[in-house]
């Protein structure tokens, strides 16, 4: 049963950072409605919210990358401008990405030190820039011998580390970090987090932004959640759960089952995988895909959701386990293979995996289709090729003044749909869908979840891989948490969304989930 | 950091501004020009030769630039133009492709060729047949170092320009075959008249009925109409989209340099026709021929970072090319007109260039 | 509003060690053992090679290569390339024959007006690369021609005859040495010091490297790209006009135009070999001049051996082959190592 959340913290004395009446919006969109943020000296300040509630914008006006319309920020009581990055910077303010920025072939004190290099004379003063170096990286629990060594042979989490050092040498107050957990293993997440708590004993305030809720609980004094554009408030950490949080993040919707699916899946099973493992990400992935039935994976960012997609489509080696289709075990090693079995997949990242960009939408819709529009193995049927490109226009409805168009000139949702139609010129036996639905208006978003619709209708296996919470709600039969590489839990169509947020975020077991999911159906 | 959201826009990105009168009509005149580069080198074909006309009419050209003179140059267009379709396959297929060693396998496929059918005595197609072959033997190292082993193809095929530069000279100690079948072939090279148009158009050279329109025919053939064209240009585009796509990548693009020796080896036995001898320095001699294959393709609209490139591009190009190579001769007199060739070619590739990545830029609006 | 820096201090001995990864790579120990190896084999086969006249006359050969290969590393570095320096050494080198020959100049001022006329020509690369934002290769591939032009056109088809001995304090002469080592090589190891110096220790080189890697992330971390791309096109032009005055010197009193073909060639295959990779980022002018050491061993000994001069092209281009690949091995095993 919902509870009310508490009341929002009222901060008492000078703030380290304060936004206050933060508004910004981008041509018709509004991604930042009302935005107040106030940050504590010495505070770990988390801040969460689901895709699009305008967390990233709010993150991006503190760095400098964008301007707010309206709104004021002060630091430390007195009221400040951040026009830029080196603006934010100059005021303290770091922000540490999850794709550390550094130069791979720079040692980490060069990388430190760029553009503001330690100097005696006109040279390199390298004996007291070290030290400055060592320093930093004692503070973060480095062992010294790392300053020395280039930043390409150390790994992610402890690149992550080196981008915090060199926010810390530009003697950041605030120090924003954003979704750092994203690519660490636990162990890792550990030092980090223990970074952090020697920063704030230091006076460091850290603004954390994250997905996964259960971190909150460990490192957080209080979060700041966001929805729909807005702050809903600032919460002390100890006062909550994560069932808590996951219903402020969604507010009271409950999922909506689009539309009125009568004929779902039934069909007999075309994609099994059982055990499935692979190198880095993967293990223990056990799951059944029946045809005409859409079968929803979800999980944040790095669980592993993606992953499960290219390895069934032969881009990930598999390790352990089987992968079987109609009955076949397969092996597969290439995309090429997956084709000739009929299994399609839409990459998740269009830009650089999808699209060709200054190629027209007939290039782009043929391209992967070679083996079906040419004569002798040779030949391009240029008639059948055009044919098929306006059938597909038409079909998903793209905007596009014609085949012809060059599709980087297209809108995010209708260059998607060109790299759908790709894959639908042959319906597929099996279709695998990573993040359909990114960086695509809402029209658009309908316009492709109900062509993945019909898609089952007609007897195709569905596999959607997303970290939209909605998304997997609305167009799954039935919906699979993914965490740390493995299938968690499954959901029925009844299920509400804070459940399946707190199961893909939480901390829950996996029998403490089912139990919940058989509640929430009752 | 940069201020470009992280996800995509909705909206459509911004196109130049409407405007409206005099100014419009030339600005969309403008726009025609840097974007259709076909119209560009159409309209510089036609000022290039209006010039030499104006010249000759002032008498400043040593002989005239009349119709018939300008056909007979055309025997310099075949070796370059053939070689730079071959650099058209190899720059389209992306991630930094160009061929430096182009020169040197015409030097020794010549060689070759001298061999087989100069001092061994082979029926002419098969001896022609077995060049072409040996070019393309030489474009699969160049496509096997860059496509399956990851070298930079500048790297790469300067390695193989050295490397087969050398062993051209070393095989026959330096010395270029000129056996009677060899010499008798310079028939190939002269000129003829093409029946019904006598007195209209005068003699073009044989090669390019023979050599050129082939290739050109050959190349085209293969870029728009094959299903090879598409991947083609779709791993110069972007080959990790190409890899999700289910194409491979590796080779597709390694072909793309075994084509282009292929074309090198064909043209070995055009220079051996012209030269009427198998010659070591052929392809290599001066600047070698490398150059200005690549400038031709570059002015012809060949995106040095892959993915865009036509063949009429490029043969508009060469011909512009040739043709104001040819008039600079008569316009200078000895040696200079030679220099002020090149002085010509680098200026128009620096300016090509640069014109190539406004277009890129102000047009296209894609981050290159 | 923010606590105070606090004060730089010495570090103790026991925490500086290396400050950057080790001066000689092991592309470099190789490089020398291979040369190593060359020398002791040429010596077996031809135990002229080893004779002082034999030495000098290789290390004054190797001097301007080498000193082209300090400016193309700079270059190759940030990822940029340069195929014009044959035609900036042909240009400076006609324009210093003719200044000796008709004016009878001095080798200090001849030697300064090279230098800065390959600076000047330089430079134009650098702008047009710099400020065009075109790729370095076609624009040096245009300027090549254009500066051939200059070249052939002040030879204007004639060999400049009758060039005094001013320059012979840079020539493989007894007037080129000291105590048996040639002038030319020692100004070399000069430069090649003094860039070594200026790459590992100074924020401009270190700036190089970084723009190299990532030019975009080196903007936005306030370096100036331009300007250090302009100086390092500008400093290969000076060095350039630095070498024409070695190649001069190296040669007989006549000059034609001839000079300085292929050497824009040589130039990257030794800094290639030497270990600086073209996609930048990485590399050193000692690998580059160990490459360029390498190059003209294999030249000497094919001739001493009494093979085909241009056998020695073959084996340039099989050892750019095997020293890109060892290279591009390292890296794929370096990126996966913690």
């Amino acid at each position: 049963m919902p509870t009310q959340p508490p009341a929002s913290r009222v901060p008492d004395g000078i703030t380290r950072l304060s936004l206050t009446g933060i508004s910004k919006r981008f041509g018709g969109v509004k991604a930042i409605r009302h935005a107040d943020l106030h940050v504590m000296p010495g505070e770990v300040h988390a801040l969460v919210g689901e895709n699009g509630a305008g967390k990233s914008t709010l993150i991006k006006i503190l760095a400098g990358a964008e301007y707010a319309d309206t709104g004021v920020i002060n630091i430390e009581g007195k009221e400040v401008t951040i026009k830029s990055a080196s603006d934010a910077i100059a005021l303290g303010v770091a922000t540490v990405y999850q794709e550390a920025e550094l130069f791979g072939q720079l040692t980490v004190a060069e990388n430190i030190f760029l553009g503001r290099e330690v100097r005696r004379g006109i040279r390199i003063d390298w004996a007291a820039q070290n030290g400055q170096v060592v320093k930093l990286l004692e503070r973060l629990d480095l062992p010294a011998s790392y300053a020395t060594r280039k930043v390409e042979t150390l790994s992610a989490a402890v690149q992550q580390q080196v981008s915090i050092a060199k926010a810390l040498a530009e003697d950041a107050r605030i120090l924003i970090l954003d979704e750092p957990s994203a690519i660490l293993t636990d162990l890792e997440i550990r030092t980090l987090f223990a970074a952090v708590r020697r920063l704030t004993d230091e006076g460091v305030s850290i603004i954390y932004i994250t997905h996964r809720l259960d971190e909150l609980f460990e490192i957080a004094d209080v979060v700041t959640v966001m929805r729909d554009g807005q702050t809903i408030g600032t919460y002390p950490v100890k006062g909550l759960d994560v069932r808590g949080i996951a219903r402020m993040l969604v507010g009271d919707k409950y999922s909506e089952s689009a539309s009125n699916r009568a004929e779902r899946a039934g069909g007999e099973p075309v994609l099994q995988l059982a055990g499935l493992g692979s190198r880095t990400d993967l293990h223990h992935v056990d799951l059944t895909v029946d045809a005409g039935e859409i079968v929803a994976l979800y999980g944040l960012v790095g669980s592993g959701v993606a992953e499960i997609a290219s390895t069934v489509y032969g881009m990930n080696p598999v390790t352990a386990g089987t992968i079987t289709m109609d009955g076949k075990a397969l092996s597969l090693r290439s995309s090429s293979q997956a084709h000739n079995h009929g299994i399609a997949l839409l990459p998740a990242n269009r830009k650089e995996q999808g699209l060709f960009s200054f190629q027209s939408v007939g290039f782009n819709i043929a391209v992967g289709n070679l083996p079906l529009l040419r004569k002798a193995r040779i030949w391009m049927d240029a008639k059948r090729e055009s044919s098929v490109a306006s059938d597909m226009i038409k079909r998903l409805a793209i905007k596009t003044p014609g085949p012809k168009q060059a599709v980087q000139n297209l809108s995010g949702g209708n260059a998607q749909k060109v790299v759908l139609a790709r894959q639908l010129v042959e319906r597929p036996r099996l279709l695998l869908l990573t993040e359909p639905t990114h960086g695509v208006d809402i029209g658009a978003k309908d316009e492709i979840h109900r062509i993945i619709e019909e898609l089952a209708s007609e007897g195709t296996a569905v596999l959607v891989a997303t970290s939209d919470l909605t998304e997997a709600m609305r167009i799954g039969d039935r919906l699979i948490v993914i965490r740390n590489g493995t299938t968690f839990t499954e959901f029925g169509p009844d299920a509400s969304q804070a459940d399946v947020l707190a199961a893909a975020a939480g901390q829950l077991s996996a029998e403490q989930e089912r139990a919940l999911a058989l509640k929430d159906a009752s | 950091m940069n201020t470009e959201t992280r996800e995509d826009q909705t909206q459509t990105p911004p196109q130049p501004p409407e405007k409206s009168g005099p100014s419009a009509r030339l600005s969309t005149l403008g726009r025609a020009l840097l974007t259709n580069r076909t119209v560009l080198l159409v309209v510089l074909l036609a000022l290039g030769i209006i010039w030499m006309k104006a010249l000759d009419a002032s008498g400043y050209l040593s002989a005239p630039y009349d119709l018939s003179y300008m056909t007979s140059s055309l025997v310099n267009l075949v070796p370059l133009t053939m070689l730079a379709l071959a650099e058209l396959l190899v720059i389209v297929s992306g991630r930094g492709g160009i061929d430096l060693s182009v020169g040197s396998i015409v030097s020794l496929a010549g060689m070759m060729f001298g061999f087989t059918y100069g001092m061994w005595g082979w029926p002419l197609a098969v001896a022609i047949l077995f060049t072409v072959g040996f070019g393309a033997l030489c474009g699969l190292v160049n496509g096997v170092l860059v496509a399956y082993l990851g070298f930079p193809p500048l790297i790469a095929t300067l390695a193989t320009y050295y490397a087969y530069w050398s062993l051209a000279l070393v095989i026959n100690q330096q010395q270029p075959i000129s056996s009677q079948p060899v010499v008798d072939l310079y028939g190939l090279s002269e000129s003829v008249e093409i029946t019904g148009l006598k007195g209209i158009i005068p003699g073009i050279p044989l090669g390019v009925f023979i050599f050129l329109l082939p290739t050109v025919v050959v190349v085209w053939l293969l870029i728009s109409k094959t299903s090879y064209g598409r991947k083609l240009y779709a791993v110069g585009t972007n080959d990790t989209a190409a890899r999700w796509a289910g194409l491979e990548v590796a080779r597709t693009r390694a072909m793309a340099y075994v084509i282009a020796g292929a074309v090198a080896g064909l043209v070995a036995i055009v220079t051996v026709s012209q030269f009427a001898s198998a010659r070591p320095d052929a392809g290599t001699s001066g600047n070698g021929m490398a150059l200005p294959a690549i400038t031709m393709a570059v002015l012809g609209g060949v995106a040095i970072t892959g993915g865009l490139g036509r063949v009429v591009g490029v043969l508009l190009a060469a011909l512009l090319i040739v043709l104001l190579n040819a008039g600079i001769l008569l316009a200078f007199s000895g040696n200079a007109g030679s220099q002020y060739q090149l002085l010509m070619l680098g200026l128009i590739l620096v300016g090509a260039a640069l014109l190539n990545g406004i277009t890129m830029r102000k047009y296209s609006g894609s981050n290159r | 509003m923010t606590a105070p820096t606090p004060a730089p201090d010495r570090v103790t001995a026991r925490a500086s060690g290396r400050v950057l990864p080790s001066p000689v790579t092991g592309q470099e120990l190789v490089l020398i053992g291979v040369i190593a190896l060359l020398w002791v084999a040429l010596t077996i086969f031809t135990p002229a090679f080893l004779s002082a006249s034999s030495l000098q006359s290789l290390l004054v050969r190797l001097a301007p290569v080498g000193i082209m290969a300090i400016g193309m590393t700079c270059v190759i570095i940030t990822a940029g390339i340069d195929i014009s320096i044959a035609a900036t050494l042909m240009v400076c080198a006609v324009v210093t024959a003719k200044l000796l020959t008709l004016s009878g100049m001095g080798a200090v001022p001849v030697i300064l007006i090279s230098m800065a006329l390959g600076c000047f020509l330089g430079a134009i690369n650098g702008l047009l690369i710099s400020y065009g934002r075109v790729p370095a290769i076609i624009i040096t591939f245009g300027t090549a021609n254009i500066f051939q032009f200059i070249g052939l056109r002040i030879f204007n088809s004639q060999t400049v005859n009758g060039i005094p001995p001013t320059l012979g304090f840079l020539g493989p002469g007894q007037a080129g040495r000291v105590l048996g080592v040639p002038y030319a090589f020692m100004l070399m190891v000069v430069l090649v010091a003094l860039a070594w110096v200026y790459l590992r220790h100074f924020p401009g080189g270190r700036h190089l490297y970084a723009i190299g890697d990532d030019e975009q992330a080196a903007e936005l971390a306030g370096v100036n790209v331009r300007r250090h791309v302009l100086s390092a096109y500008a400093l290969t032009g000076l060095l350039v006009g630095l070498a024409a005055q070695v190649t001069i010197a190296g040669g007989t009193t006549t000059l034609d135009q001839s000079v300085g073909r292929g050497q824009e060639l040589a130039t990257i295959a030794a800094v290639v070999i030497g270990g600086t990779s073209v996609m930048g980022g990485r590399g050193s002018v000692l690998g580059s001049v160990l490459g360029a050491l390498l190059v003209q061993t294999v030249a000497t000994g094919v001739t001493q051996l009494g093979w085909p001069t241009q056998l020695a092209n073959l084996f340039v281009g099989v050892f750019i082959v095997v020293a890109v690949g060892a290279d591009l091995i390292r890296e794929r095993y370096a990126r996966t190592s913690v």
